[in-house]
């Protein structure tokens, strides 16, 4: 079963805001639609090529460049930048 | 005890193509940050990646000019770690039906690196590290990239050296890549291990990451060896890792804990459609391929009967090969071409990327007239040789330099006058001689050559000269 503690973890790291009133209806969803995802556990997958279930191959593209996105729009919902640079912490040590 | 060293490389190659691996934006290197993408390379949510076409040509060109095996089926699977040079979490990259398989590179002492295999991927963004935080450009996100992972088969430094100079070379050769190693083009990571020579069980390895220069590699290399058998020595372990190579301090360091092993998660990415290799494609880009730089080596050295070393210099870039077999068409002898170029035109070339364009200022159809003029006797090695120091100056043609008096050598009466102002003004050098001082003939062959402004032949002036003083 999912918990609500795991919600929140799940909110925080998807940097969602989720309100104090919404986190037992999410609860239930999530657990729902893991019981569902589950189900694929039963399904028979014997002789099934699911790699390529549609069927499709080379979808290809030419080698022709397209001018990019202007770099406000790139930025536009990045939490931070600097010198028309993405800002992050710090990973390294 | 004495210990073998056993290294295998994985070799990033960035793709000359226009366009990103899945979406139209430029590659060109450089330009501000990022303004060279779109909401594909930034990973934005409910976007669609679709693969360039010439990704695909490109990585089987190099598949087949390193005798790899094209597969029929192919497919993109996604490589899962979350760190800020990748937008989406994870690298679109190829896991177990890669593009090319089963290749080698043959080194020239005989032994075969096996390829393993080489795939298609996209390349990461470039992160700035400041103090606190990390600014992050996308630019170089979604630059195709092919990926050589050859077998464990390096025994030596000199073998890994080898072999990134004929895979830069090869791939330069089929245009594929520019390979420039500064510029981040082409980057290799190097497997290492050491075990007691004779010995068939492979020690632990360590890999290097990302070395971007020949000179790096060899050195990180000869570093690392040393480190594994001391530890080895002292009676310690090698611990399986990744490591950082310091080009200053010579060292290499730790780049991830132990805890952080890696498990990236592969799976298929259900954006991407398989890729189908028709082997008609194949055939088609087999057919297009250029004669590769070893054929060509072995074709100067067995046809045109050049020594190995003037057939290596010649074959190393495509350009100079294309020049100098524009010089030889049609002349009678394949060294004097071979000569002039090595011996005077490499002296105008000097950068790595010089010598890449060979845009020289005698044109291959200028010496060719040249050489075509030595060929017909209509003048002297010497007149040819400084014939062309001229054309390299002014860029002008053989004919438009030499005048036509100038045609044809020396006659004897002008040749025996000059030899005989040489002895009459060269007194000192006429006693050396007789006293023994064979070179001293050289100086007064000189004043020949000099004031026949190159047309005497020297060897005809000094037969002559010798005579004049002895006889």
């Amino acid at each position: 079963m999912v918990t609500k503690e795991e919600i929140m973890k799940i909110a925080i790291l998807s940097k969602l805001f989720v309100a104090d009133d919404e986190i037992d209806k999410l609860t239930e969803d999530m657990g729902e639609i893991i019981l569902f995802a589950d189900t694929i556990n039963n399904a028979a997958d014997e002789g099934s090529d699911f790699d390529n279930i549609n069927n499709l191959s080379n979808v290809l593209r030419e080698d022709e460049v397209v001018p990019s996105l202007e770099r406000e729009k790139i930025l536009q919902n990045a939490k931070d930048s600097d010198n028309g640079c993405f800002l992050v912490k710090n990973i390294m040590k | 005890m004495k210990y073998e060293l056993v290294a295998g490389f994985e070799t990033h190659v960035e793709l000359a193509t226009n366009t990103k691996i899945f979406c139209s934006c430029t590659t060109e290197f450089g330009g501000e940050p990022n303004t060279h993408c779109c909401p594909i390379c930034i990973g934005l949510p409910g976007t669609l990646p679709k693969l360039n076409k010439k990704v695909v040509e490109y990585a089987i060109r190099a598949g087949l000019a390193t005798n790899c095996h094209i597969a029929e089926i192919s497919k993109m699977d996604r490589k899962n770690y979350c760190y800020p040079d990748l937008p989406k979490a994870y690298q679109i990259s190829q896991y177990d039906k890669p593009l090319c398989e089963h290749g080698y590179i043959q080194l020239s002492n005989g032994r075969k690196i096996r390829i393993l295999r080489i795939h298609i991927e996209e390349d990461a963004g470039k992160l700035v590290h400041r103090r606190g935080d990390t600014l992050v450009d996308y630019n170089r996100g979604g630059v195709p990239l092919i990926e050589i992972v050859t077998e464990p088969d390096f025994r030596s430094v000199d073998e890994a050296r080898e072999y990134v100079e004929k895979l830069q070379t090869i791939m330069r050769y089929i245009g594929v890549s520019d390979c420039k190693m500064q510029e981040g083009s082409m980057r290799c990571d190097v497997n290492i291990s050491v075990r007691p020579e004779g010995s068939d069980v492979l020690g632990t390895r360590t890999e290097i990451k990302n070395m971007n220069s020949i000179a790096f590699i060899a050195k990180a290399m000869e570093y690392e060896y040393g480190r594994q058998v001391d530890l080895i020595e002292s009676g310690e372990k090698v611990i399986q890792e990744t490591l950082r190579y310091d080009d200053v301090s010579n060292t290499t360091s730790s780049m991830r804990g132990k805890e952080d092993a890696n498990d990236y998660r592969y799976f298929r990415d259900p954006d991407l459609v398989t890729i189908n290799v028709p082997r008609s494609l194949v055939e088609e880009i087999k057919e297009s391929l250029p004669e590769l730089p070893e054929a060509k080596k072995e074709r100067y050295i067995n046809e045109l009967g050049l020594p190995e070393s003037d057939a290596l210099l010649l074959t190393k870039y495509r350009k100079i090969a294309e020049y100098y077999e524009k010089a030889i068409e049609g002349t009678k002898n394949p060294k004097t071409a071979a000569n002039f170029i090595i011996g005077q035109i490499f002296r105008t070339v000097e950068t790595e990327s010089e010598k890449e364009q060979f845009n020289v200022s005698v044109s291959a159809e200028n010496l060719n007239e040249l050489i075509k003029l030595l060929d017909d006797g209509k003048i002297k090695m010497n007149l040819a040789k400084s014939t062309l120091e001229k054309m390299l100056e002014t860029g002008g043609k053989a004919t438009e330099l030499i005048d036509e008096s100038d045609m044809g050598g020396l006659d004897e009466a002008t040749l025996n006058d000059l030899c005989k102002q040489a002895v009459d003004s060269n007194p000192k050098a006429v006693s050396d001689y007789l006293a023994g001082k064979e070179k001293a003939v050289k100086a007064m062959v000189g004043f020949v050559m000099k004031n026949s402004r190159g047309k005497a032949d020297p060897a005809l002036a000094e037969q002559t000269i010798i005579k004049m003083i002895t006889g």
